[in-house]
């Protein structure tokens, strides 16, 4: 993995787009989203493209991309024309840099050979397969609409694309479901050879229809400790197949880290656009975008802000002013120091401590088995990560 | 406006138990005469502070003016000084009773006579004052008037024919109570001629005009630009207004001998016009001062601790800004080793000691951590020296101690006979020493009991109530200290003495006190990173153990764009829901922990 690279101050080079549109929605998504429509996709289209170009005016000089990701949603959904189209007015606009992170996530049931090649050629240098189980029955279970066999499928169309790094997502922690399930998932699936791999613990998220089951009693999520024992077996198993854990949830063979991803907790810049976009962004490129962040501020060095989430009012809202952002918020030193430890925690890399009071709380948490230090970072041991939630909170009561 | 004729003043407070309507008698009486117009009347006038009127209770004396035309067309002057109904504010009620000439004594014609109305007639009759009895509520369906009063005949010996019948809710007799206030409590006395005398039974502190003080004038006469002088402090003021409240505040040209009403006149420092202080011109000083009043002395006392240290500074200007005008409250700064520094409170009750914290909160916007109550034992040393301790925490090494002398009340306690044998259990379980029994009128009794003041300070009042199906009412004042068999508890969290959680308790009653607060420690204490042990400790010995499994697993999966932004937001939230938690070691103590002893069921 490269080193971690001090963010530069003033010129973001990641970007992410979000592409909202699903065959449907699943059962514990609460991402923004939008079911059908395909006559829609190039109006939408259009106006990503126009957000883009909205964006790179303000931001006067752009400094190339290292990395563009578009999520979803079900980005491989849209025609890989639409996509190339994207990318496009990225590189017209912003310039990719050589070598730089092109992520596309799909679904398998959108994978074929040629889609794979038309995104290779449209400059995406990396899929992220939404593979979620290799278990039919739980794939029904959380209403996907492809099986284990068209997932591998997709696996070796990707391949034979020669999309240059693929990862898969896969889900654990399915109410009802025994362990072994996944376990054989995740075994399947090595058995592909991806060079990254996702392993989500499934959270009944707030709004979700996963989440109303539960609140009614219908399903019931296993007990948290099981979660854990899948988690650490998922650790284990991925390690001796030459995986290793980098963030709670992601394991990569050398090399293979998102780059995009890794900006988000190593708290660094991106752009973002699409229906529910969230971006990170300089104030001084904010203030530039007609963000009323008061110039003198000087505690305030970022300033978070997203976009709308409905398709129709973000549609409007690019129509109208040519972005779609909905709300922004001032991050001061302070919540900027919340969110690098918060961020910084989940990863295996761990977190600088920059205070006194950090450094004594940190030992303190190591002589409870929960953090060990070295070269003045702070990471978390198994103990530490089982709890993390809860290890952040108090090294930030610092 | 000039004084009234003092024949034609009344002064007068209104004596009742908690919620048998005393407010809402005020209320009558502020309509029908005029005070305030009926579309004006937010329920219960008199209740000014926020406080009082969420809780329905009254916790600082009001004095108000009314206008009184009677039926022959004189008009009187009707000062009615409210007070305060529940046992922790007796006080407050000693200083309204002594401004006034009469008292109108409300009962519920449901409930009977209670014993803190009684204590309240027992101190204005010491008074001299002339009492009205009003028998309340009458239009309620479960209404005894007859029995009610056969009971003010029988125990506190008004005539049962004088008493007036009336519902304070409909308005009926309202006019009754107001004739039989100019006909039957005498008008003031006082020659409006002679030096200044003027007593002050209340003030309040206010941001723009300094200290507002409530005056009785006794003697003389009190105008605008006097210079005055306190006869206590010996501070001289010149007078920059005088008037009254209607119930808002009215200036006006004078108050004369017989009238009550306030004075503001540029003081700052509260201490310069003490409660119960004399007033008098500083050219024509009066010979002496007036019979002032008792100071109040706190029963209870507690710890409070501002959360985060260095709002220190303002929590003592907040205690100093409420002394103004709760006189009862006392303070000093002391520290502890698990909440820094705070100070060591004074407070005449539980109630009261609620309502200091519920100010200093809402009014001074500070996040308070408040100890539990202890009572102030008096510790006698092996070398002579002679020691009160009103925080466990700092009862000397037992082996330092030669005695421990506990407060003990004498205590009244007014209940419906069928209740009597639950009463007398309550009073057992809680040391309480027989004194006395005497049958009253309707099935009532009156049960005497010296009671030590630790052990009814919290929870008592509840079981007295819950035990008699409410029936029951208590009154009680400070008696003796006696020497008894105590000990200090101690409690340990993660090995560490939090001196906050000290208690000192009965030997008896040690071991199962320790096991009960352990046992809701252990409730009140979240599962933290690590296991906590929770021990209860006499002297070096461990007497109980609990423990607070460490927490599993909190850890969420997935932490993208959007997420960090509600992940902050949540941190902030916990870090300001955290505010009540105190760190001692390593382990966070909520604020409930501290007052712990106060939620314990009683074993």
């Amino acid at each position: 993995m490269s080193a971690p690279a001090a963010p530069n101050p003033e010129r973001p080079r990641a970007l992410y787009v979000h592409i909202p549109f699903c065959e449907q929605r699943c059962p514990y998504c609460d991402f923004a989203v939008h079911v059908g429509g395909a006559a829609r996709h190039r109006g939408y289209v259009a106006a990503v493209r126009a957000e883009l170009r909205w964006l790179a005016r303000a931001a006067v000089v752009p400094a190339p991309l290292d990395s563009v990701y578009l999520g979803g949603g079900t980005p491989s959904r849209l025609s890989p024309r639409l996509v190339a189209a994207i990318l496009g007015t990225a590189r017209a606009r912003f310039g990719v840099a050589p070598g730089a992170e092109v992520t596309l996530e799909a679904n398998p049931s959108d994978v074929t050979t040629r889609r794979a090649r038309a995104w290779v050629a449209a400059g995406v240098t990396r899929v992220s397969l939404g593979v979620q189980s290799l278990d039919d029955g739980v794939l029904r279970q959380l209403g996907r609409n492809h099986t284990a066999v068209q997932a591998l499928a997709a696996i070796r169309a990707l391949r034979g694309a020669a999309v240059p790094s693929l990862s898969c997502d896969l889900l654990y922690g399915i109410p009802g479901r025994p362990a072994v399930s996944f376990q054989a998932s995740l075994d399947r699936l090595l058995e592909a050879g991806p060079d990254h791999v996702s392993c989500y613990e499934l959270t009944p998220e707030r709004g979700t229809r996963l989440q109303r089951q539960v609140t009614l009693g219908l399903v019931r999520p296993p007990h948290p400790v099981a979660n854990l024992a899948q988690h650490w077996w998922a650790v284990e198993r991925l390690a001796a197949g030459g995986y290793q854990q980098y963030e709670v949830s992601n394991f990569a063979r050398p090399g293979q880290e998102s780059r995009h991803n890794l900006q988000y907790w190593r708290q660094g810049w991106y752009w973002a656009v699409g229906s529910g976009a969230h971006g990170h962004l300089p104030a001084a490129i904010a203030r530039r975008l007609g963000v009323d962040v008061e110039a003198p501020e000087p505690g305030v060095r970022a300033v978070r802000w997203w976009n709308h989430r409905g398709t129709a009012r973000y549609l409007r809202a690019v129509d109208e002013t040519g972005s779609g952002w909905a709300g922004w918020e001032a991050v001061d030193a302070d919540q900027a120091e919340l969110e690098r430890v918060a961020c910084g925690l989940r990863l295996r890399e761990g977190v600088l401590l920059q205070t006194p009071a950090q450094r004594r709380m940190a030992r303190q948490l190591s002589r409870h088995g929960l953090l060990t230090m070295a070269g003045g970072r702070a990471r978390t041991t198994r103990r530490g990560e089982e709890l993390l939630e809860a290890v952040t909170r108090r090294l930030l009561a610092a | 406006m000039p004084a009234s004729p003092i024949e034609r003043v009344r002064n007068f407070s209104i004596i009742a138990h908690i919620d048998h309507g005393k407010s809402t008698l005020a209320d009558r009486l502020l309509e029908r005469t005029g005070s305030v117009a009926a579309r004006d009347m937010a329920e219960q006038v008199l209740d000014s502070m926020d406080l009082e009127r969420e809780r329905g209770i009254t916790i600082k004396a009001q004095a108000v003016r009314l206008v009184h035309q009677a039926p022959d067309g004189t008009a009187y002057q009707l000062n009615l000084i409210d007070t305060p109904g529940h046992v922790d504010f007796a006080y407050e009620v000693s200083r309204a009773l002594a401004a006034c000439e009469g008292a109108i004594l409300v009962v519920d014609a449901t409930q009977g006579i209670e014993a803190q109305t009684l204590a309240n007639v027992y101190k204005a009759l010491d008074l001299g004052l002339t009492l009205v009895p009003v028998i309340n509520k009458i239009d309620l369906p479960a209404a005894e008037p007859e029995r009610v009063r056969a009971a003010i005949e029988s125990v506190i010996g008004l005539p049962a024919e004088d008493c007036l019948l009336v519902s304070a809710r409909t308005g009926d007799g309202i006019d009754a109570v107001l004739a039989a206030v100019v006909a039957q409590i005498p008008a003031p006395r006082g020659d409006r001629a002679a030096p200044l005398r003027a007593l002050i039974f209340d003030s309040k502190y206010d941001a723009y005009r300094g200290v507002m003080v409530y005056v009785r004038v006794m003697e003389g006469r009190l105008r605008a630009g006097t210079s005055i002088t306190m006869m206590a402090s010996r501070r001289t003021f010149t007078v920059d207004e005088v008037g009254f409240f209607r119930p808002q505040m009215t200036p006006t040209d004078e108050l004369a001998a017989g009238e009550v009403g306030y004075l503001v006149a540029a003081i700052r420092d509260v201490r310069a016009a003490r409660v119960g202080d004399t007033i008098t011109e500083a050219d024509r000083p009066a010979a002496a001062a007036l019979a002032g009043y008792r100071q109040a002395t706190p029963m209870v006392w507690a710890g409070i601790y501002p959360v985060e240290g260095d709002r220190y500074p303002d929590l003592r200007e907040a205690l100093e800004r409420l002394q103004l005008n709760d006189a009862a409250l006392t303070f000093e700064p002391e520290t502890s080793v698990a909440l820094g520094f705070g100070f060591r409170c004074g407070f005449l009750g539980l109630l009261h000691l609620d309502i200091v914290q519920e100010r200093l909160e809402r009014e001074f916007d500070l996040t308070l951590i408040t100890t539990a109550p202890s009572v102030a034992y008096r510790v006698t040393t092996r070398d002579g020296e002679v020691v009160i301790v009103d925080n466990p925490a700092h009862l000397p090494d037992p082996a330092a101690v030669e005695v421990i002398e506990e407060p003990r009340v004498r205590s009244e306690i007014m209940v419906p006979r069928e209740f009597l044998g639950n009463l007398m259990e309550l009073c057992q379980e809680r040391r309480g020493e027989f004194i006395h029994l005497e049958h009253q009128a309707g099935e009532r009794v009156l049960l005497r009991y010296d009671l030590p003041l630790g052990e009814i300070i919290h929870d008592f009042y509840d079981q007295l109530k819950s035990r008699s199906r409410g029936y029951a009412s208590l009154d009680y004042e400070l008696h003796e200290y006696r020497a008894a068999q105590l000990v200090k508890l101690d409690i340990l969290v993660a090995g560490t003495r939090v001196d906050a959680l000290s208690a000192i308790v009965h030997r008896e009653k040690a071991q199962a006190y320790g096991r009960r607060l352990v046992e809701r420690l252990r409730q009140l204490i979240p599962r933290q990173l690590f296991e906590v042990a929770i021990q209860a400790a006499i002297g070096g010995r461990i007497v109980a153990r609990e423990t607070v499994p460490a927490l599993r697993k909190d850890v969420l999966a997935k932490c993208y764009g959007g997420d960090i932004t509600r992940k902050r937001k949540l941190l902030e939230k916990q870090r300001a829901g955290k505010q009540r938690m105190k760190r001692v070691g390593s382990v966070e103590i909520p604020q409930e922990a501290f007052m712990a002893v106060l939620s314990l069921d009683q074993g």
